[in-house]
């Protein structure tokens, strides 16, 4: 066994460790730039574009987050979810919980208070990680018993799981709206005080490009990472042939459920950032439609290529944008695009390549430095 | 007992009605294994043709429709629906009978929102909710106890019935029948052994369009015309989906069997739970919830549908 | 799971009297075997046989209606095929089943990948632990292709390759699960002769390089008499011979099961005709 290639995974670990202060900056680099590319986004480059496109670029940020989430479960492990604005209904709302309630219990108003990372921003950096999590147990336990489910099937059980949450939703209680009704509640009774049909309103407007893009970029890091992983790869296989990535020892279930789990996290603050957003949370807006909307996104993007979900959600968000004057036909030309891509483009924009696997982008880099070779 | 007699009729009309539409999804997805999202638009169209249809006649007026109209209005829509679905077919899904299933769902998913905003048009349906409900009197035909029966809903049942029974001996004693089975066990071999596809498939289409559009018409009798894009259209054909995947998606008996088992939920569970929690109004609304419930209780323990054969993959 | 040094002195493989029935039909009854720590045994039978499926029964795809399957001495049927994967068995499938989409490389770091032990947080996290494995992973896999003789596809698509390199890639990444035991269904299907006999060749060496015993499914009989140390042979799910390649090669009821009886007009479908 001493020879090359009978030497087992375990006994090449060792030689190939990295230095581990060089790792720890390495591990933790892209994190540093996120947050500093997402202060550059709040502070220089949406003043730079005006409120009109700050607002689209709000709109495009959470779209990539939930549609990149749909990704990880849709694109990456082949599962067809179709419940997917289920798990941003329950964020939203588990967010909204916090902050509207906090807000009025804390700073007896519901309106926004404090600074850049102040005291009411913490409470609602508070509410995404709740919405995350409230959603991320939400698909452990939608997720383990319909993910042995294939296909259509599995389309067919996250669409009713959706369908209930918008129920539920429909049916929670009044909200209280002045301070002294909220104070003299405990936080446990007033979790079914969600607004009921007609929303969970007068959310405070804490979301800006700063907290969309910072959580958008830690979730392009997190899919990237995963995709290039032995994890990830596991997800790929469940994709390509369940059977056989089951028969080369991938328990395919924890794979499944663990993608899942991941996803419902991220669209779980997709919601949080959502609701804080549009200030009322409306179940009917996060029906079976609205996770008809992400899939469109990831498919037209590419289905488990990173970039392609990132370009699939700005076309997405912004096009209808630019033709709102025709509003009667902007939908049918939406409806028409979305039938000739599928006809002419059926692997959507990317594939499943990433931006720089593709051979334009290749060819491109390969030009470039050619011509700095021939200009030295 | 009147009220069980009463709640049964009620049933039985809201379960016809789930089967017709049901019988469409099922009828494409055992043949071409896609989930037509655009169905419920056709059944959405459905209703507007038949208002349409009967404005040329002049049967639109209150209090003015002959015994006639509902019989020729239903037979004219029915037609132009089926040409409508052969049409959709051929343009959308045919392209793309090689490509993956996503796709071709992608592609119902703009086919339906296609057809749902082409409707709220001006020149088409326009966007303000009409109704259909002067072409049938709302006669009572006779007296069980205290229980009316309804002429709408004797007739929703009697249509049904005979849509269901003639569509199970086309599919059971035709030609065109033993083709559509084939087609649906194994399109390749069904090529190989001389059955034209294409023609099986078109059939399919022009079927399940003209029973979405009986169901179109049958639930724009007894609800208003809301327009193409409002979601309640949407609904109702998830309803009757979810009837379809519950009695085993790809089997006639099973659409109607699960229809009623849809509408038993729907209106039988929730008459009676509805009326033991009556001082918990919010249990009124949860309707669609015992509806989903059933359809993912359904999947987890028998995933090929109540009336389903399980598909086993060979390894 | 199960260390290797719990397998000492038990077969690497051995099965007790498996059985198993669709509906009424009994496709495998009484199945026994047992492939000894670094043996190449065959299993060779007509058509429909039920070959195949014994491959299903002994990786877990389908469980047995009674019997027992033990993996270096410990059970483990009735288990799922990624845990019996993880206790060191490894398959190639007759109806190849490749990750179509991805490279090369990838399906076979893939397959490794069950051997690391950093999981979700260490992967999205980066942790040195996880680095290292990843570069092992890497290194293994080009090193397994390079015996393959495929390390020259690498960065091709699985499903892009010709036939005999993607049976010599589920070859890859079957040995990059680390197996004890590797289950070949039908290795030269397909192969013209030079091809064959390159595969007899890496067959015969791979026993040695990476300690596994082999046990192949074949319908080339030349190749099982050639290189398999014990055949059996199974007609209709039922164990008909077993023994050295000279004993069958000469056994009556195998000759039957291949020939049918003299007057049959199914005589022509001799074995290669099977094939």
């Amino acid at each position: 066994m001493s020879d090359r290639a009978g030497k087992t995974l375990s006994e090449r670990v060792g030689a190939l460790r990295p230095n581990p202060v060089v790792n720890t900056g390495l591990s933790l680099a892209p994190f540093v730039v996120a947050f500093a590319l997402a202060m550059v986004v709040d502070t220089v480059v949406g003043p730079l574009v005006g409120a009109t496109w700050t607002e689209i670029l709000l709109d495009v940020g959470i779209a990539i987050l939930l549609a990149g989430s749909l990704n990880v479960v849709n694109g990456y492990a082949g599962q067809f979810s179709l419940g997917h604005a289920g798990f941003m209904l329950l964020g939203g709302y588990a967010a909204a919980w916090l902050t509207f309630y906090g807000s009025m219990k804390f700073f007896g108003t519901w309106e926004p208070v404090g600074g850049f990372l102040g005291s009411g921003q913490l409470l609602f950096l508070g509410g995404c990680m709740l919405g995350g999590l409230v959603a991320a147990v939400f698909g452990v336990v939608v997720g383990l018993p319909s993910l042995r489910l294939r296909g259509d099937y599995l389309a067919i059980v996250t669409l009713g799981f959706g369908e209930i949450a918008r129920v539920l939703g429909q049916i929670t209680a009044r909200q209280p709206k002045n301070v002294e009704q909220v104070a003299e509640r405990s936080w446990w009774d007033l979790a079914d005080n969600l607004g009921g049909a007609e929303g969970f309103s007068q959310i405070p407007n804490y979301t800006r490009l700063f907290f969309v893009y910072l959580f958008v970029f830690i979730l392009l890091i997190l899919a990237y990472r995963l995709k290039y992983s032995s994890k990830g790869r596991a997800l790929l296989a469940v994709r390509e042939n369940e059977i056989a990535a089951e028969a080369m020892g991938i328990d395919t279930t924890r794979a499944k459920v663990s993608a899942f789990v991941m996803s419902a996290f991220f669209a779980g603050i997709g919601g949080a950032l959502y609701a804080h957003r549009v200030g009322v949370l409306k179940p009917t807006e996060l029906g079976f439609q609205k996770s008809i909307d992400l899939v469109i996104i990831v498919v037209i993007g590419g289905m488990g290529s990173i970039t392609g979900v990132v370009l699939g959600a700005a076309i997405l968000v912004i096009l209808p944008e630019l033709f709102r004057e025709f509003s009667e036909y902007r939908m049918i030309a939406y409806a028409l695009a979305l039938v000739a891509v599928m006809l002419l483009r059926p692997q959507g924009i990317m594939g499943v390549k990433e931006l720089w696997e593709t051979s334009w982008w290749r060819k491109g880099v390969a030009r470039l430095r050619g011509g700095k070779r021939g200009g030295a | 007992m009147d009220d069980v007699l009463e709640t049964t009729i009620n049933t039985l009309a809201v379960g016809g009605l789930y089967a017709l539409i049901a019988l469409g999804y099922t009828l494409v997805y055992g043949i071409l294994r896609f989930i037509n999202f655009a169905h419920s638009d056709v059944v959405a169209w459905g209703g507007w043709l038949a208002l349409s249809i009967a404005g040329v006649f002049g049967w639109t007026a209150a209090g003015g429709a002959p015994a006639i109209a509902v019989p020729v209005v239903l037979v004219l829509t029915m037609a132009v629906c089926a040409a409508m679905g052969v049409t959709i077919e051929r343009l959308a899904y045919r392209p793309l009978r090689k490509a993956p299933r996503l796709n071709v769902l992608i592609t119902a998913i703009g086919v339906s929102l296609l057809l749902q905003n082409v409707g709220i048009l001006d020149g088409v349906f326009g966007n303000k909710p009409d109704t259909i409900r002067p072409l049938l009197a709302n006669s009572v035909l006779g007296e069980v106890g205290a229980v009316q029966l309804r002429l709408y809903d004797l007739m929703t049942i009697a249509v049904t019935i005979a849509l269901v029974v003639g569509l199970e001996r086309l599919v059971y004693g035709t030609r065109m029948g033993r083709a559509m089975r084939a087609v649906s066990h194994d399109e390749r071999t069904a090529a190989l052994m001389g059955i034209d596809v294409n023609r099986v498939i078109t059939v399919t289409f022009a079927i399940g369009s003209a029973l979405a559009a009986a169901g179109g018409i049958l639930f724009a009798l007894r609800n208003d015309l809301r327009l193409t894009a409002d979601a309640s259209w949407v609904l109702l054909g998830l309803k009757a989906f979810v009837a379809a995947v519950v009695g085993g998606i790809g089997n006639v008996r099973g659409a109607a069997a699960g229809a009623l088992l849809i509408a038993f939920v729907e209106v039988f569970v929730h008459r009676y739970v509805g009326a033991v929690f009556a001082d918990k109004p919010w249990v009124s609304q949860l309707q669609d919830i015992y509806v989903f419930g059933i359809l993912i209780l359904v999947l987890l323990f028998k995933p090929s549908g109540l009336l389903g054969k399980a598909a086993v993959e060979k390894v | 799971m199960t260390g290797a040094s719990s397998g000492a002195g038990h077969p690497a493989l051995e099965t007790r009297a498996l059985s198993l029935s669709f509906g009424g039909l009994k496709a495998v009854s009484e199945f026994s075997l047992a492939v000894p720590v670094g043996g190449l045994c065959g299993l060779i039978g007509p058509n429909g046989a039920g070959k195949t499926t014994v491959f299903n029964l002994l990786t877990g795809v389908y469980r047995p209606d009674e019997g027992e399957v033990l993996l270096g001495g410990v059970r483990v049927d009735g288990r799922k095929p990624s845990y019996i994967a993880r206790c060191g068995m490894a398959r190639t499938f007759q109806n190849i089943r490749l990750f179509g989409e991805l490279s090369v490389l990838d399906n076979v770091m893939t397959a490794g990948g069950v051997r690391t032990r950093s999981g979700l947080f260490r992967t999205l996290l980066r942790t040195p632990l996880h680095v290292a494995e990843e570069r092992a992973l890497a290194e293994r896999a080009l090193a397994l292709l390079d015996v393959l003789g495929i390390a020259h596809r690498r960065d091709e698509q699985a499903k892009s390759l010709p036939y005999g390199d993607q049976r010599r890639l589920e070859i890859a990444r079957a040995l990059a699960t680390e197996p004890r035991v590797l289950l070949l269904d039908e290795p030269v299907a397909g192969m013209n002769t030079q091809e064959k006999r390159a595969m007899r060749a890496l067959i015969q060496s791979l026993r040695e390089q990476f300690g596994v015993s082999i046990l192949l499914i074949e319908h080339d009989m030349g190749l099982v008499m050639e290189i398999c140390e014990q055949i059996t042979v199974i007609d209709h799910g039922v164990t008909i011979a077993r023994g050295a390649p000279a004993q069958i090669q000469n056994d009556p009821a195998v000759i039957e099961a291949y020939l049918g009886v003299p007057d049959d007009a199914a005589a022509a479908a001799g074995p290669e005709g099977a094939a």
